[in-house]
């Protein structure tokens, strides 16, 4: 005979874990589903990442063969910002041995959201070793006293 | 023996007793790049391929030819692994599985694999340091002795780590090289540094200086394999890595 086990609370939060990393996965693969390039605006959406730390939040942005002086920072809201760089040279999909597909590239362009609130204005950027770093800190409420 | 799943066809016939040298997608495509270094820099050509139904409906075509997105090349002593596309988290214990029983089919001399080890602040690491860890114990020593430093302890998720633990099981002598590199950006760098000390340890001499010239141009063309193999090591808890093991016992 079946015996009918109650779920515990362990079993449902594993269900519900479950559950959003397969709405990630869908996410992410829907977000993949684009691709890096655009033709018409001649731009190719760079690879980045972002850091959430206590005090901050890092981002950074792969840019080989970008022109260092081009870069452009803009803050577009407040958990929403825009990175372009023009690069040193035009490329091409024949550089990558691609001959079926037609276009040029002269430019990076990227939106980026920022998981977390920020001081825009205490925003440091630098460029490293091909890696743009943009450092916001975190926004501070206010402090508990401990009585 | 694996099942059927994962064949390995080799349309060249390939000696026993090779070194094979793995470079499958990872972190900073680090073992990516390096395997496309040195299949370019040793002429090696083309000798087997990998035939499963595991990966999505995918072919490379190669003017106008379909070809396995993951293949062999190699000469005598050496077999490069390497593949165009990400593989898919699922597919990776079968995958490492039906590389080390084929390696053990081949009576392998040695497997080496090729990777690297994700650190937040790469990008401000002027010099690269380069880690190991080995199927056994008695070969703890070839790291140190060609100036790599052993992982003590920590963790390694993916491929590399199935492969070696695999190779150990099967006492085949495998070594884990792994640089500083970036999680998610292509590290054309970070491939040079671990060619060298491959080049140490088999007392070979690949020329790493065009990947530096070139590097900004590796580093746009793997941008969407990049991208791809990002979401395979999420899926597959590569950030673990950066956990601390916790409990310790002397």
């Amino acid at each position: 005979m079946a015996t009918v086990r109650r779920r515990s609370i362990f079993d449902i939060i594993h269900d519900y874990i479950e559950e959003l990393e397969e709405i990630t996965d869908e996410i992410i693969e829907r977000y993949m589903e684009s691709p890096s390039w655009d033709v018409k605006a001649q731009s190719l959406e760079p690879l980045f990442n972002v850091f959430v730390s206590s005090d901050k939040v890092t981002v950074t942005v792969d840019l080989p063969k970008a022109d260092p002086e081009s870069i452009k920072i803009s803050i577009l809201s407040d958990n929403l910002i825009e990175i372009t760089a023009k690069m040193k040279m035009k490329i091409h999909f024949e550089d990558f041995g691609v001959t079926h597909r037609r276009g040029e590239f002269t430019q990076f362009c990227c939106r980026i959201p920022l998981p977390a609130p920020v001081e825009t204005s205490g925003a440091k950027a630098r460029f490293l070793r091909g890696v743009l770093e943009i450092t916001f800190p975190r926004k501070r409420g206010y402090e508990i006293k401990i009585e | 023996m694996v099942g059927e799943e994962i064949k390995i066809i080799e349309h060249k016939s390939i000696p026993e007793g090779v070194k094979i040298i793995c470079g499958l997608p990872d972190v900073g495509l680090v073992g990516v790049i390096a395997a496309a270094h040195m299949i370019s820099k040793l002429k090696l050509e083309e000798v087997a391929y990998i035939e499963t139904d595991l990966l999505p409906p995918i072919i490379m075509l190669e003017n106008g030819l379909p070809k396995s997105p993951i293949r062999m090349y190699g000469s005598k002593e050496i077999i490069v692994l390497s593949s165009e596309v990400a593989i898919p988290s699922n597919m990776v214990s079968l995958m490492a599985r039906s590389i080390v029983d084929w390696a053990w089919r081949k009576k392998a001399d040695k497997v080496l694999t090729l990777g690297g080890l994700p650190v937040p602040n790469r990008h401000e690491i002027e010099k690269l340091r380069i880690f190991g860890a080995v199927s056994d114990e008695s070969m703890l020593k070839m790291l140190t002795e060609n100036e790599i430093e052993i992982i003590q302890r920590g963790f390694l998720v993916g491929p590399q780590a199935l492969i070696l633990k695999y190779c150990a099981e099967k006492n085949i002598s495998a070594i884990t090289l792994l640089a500083e590199t970036f999680f998610n950006y292509p590290d054309p760098e970070a491939s040079s540094v671990v060619i060298q000390a491959l080049n140490r340890i088999m007392k070979i001499n690949i020329d790493v200086s065009e990947l530096i010239e070139k590097g900004e141009e590796v580093r746009l063309a793997m941008r969407d394999m990049m991208r791809r193999t990002q979401t395979e090591l999420a899926k597959m808890r590569k950030t673990q890595e950066y956990d601390v093991p916790g409990f310790y016992i002397r």
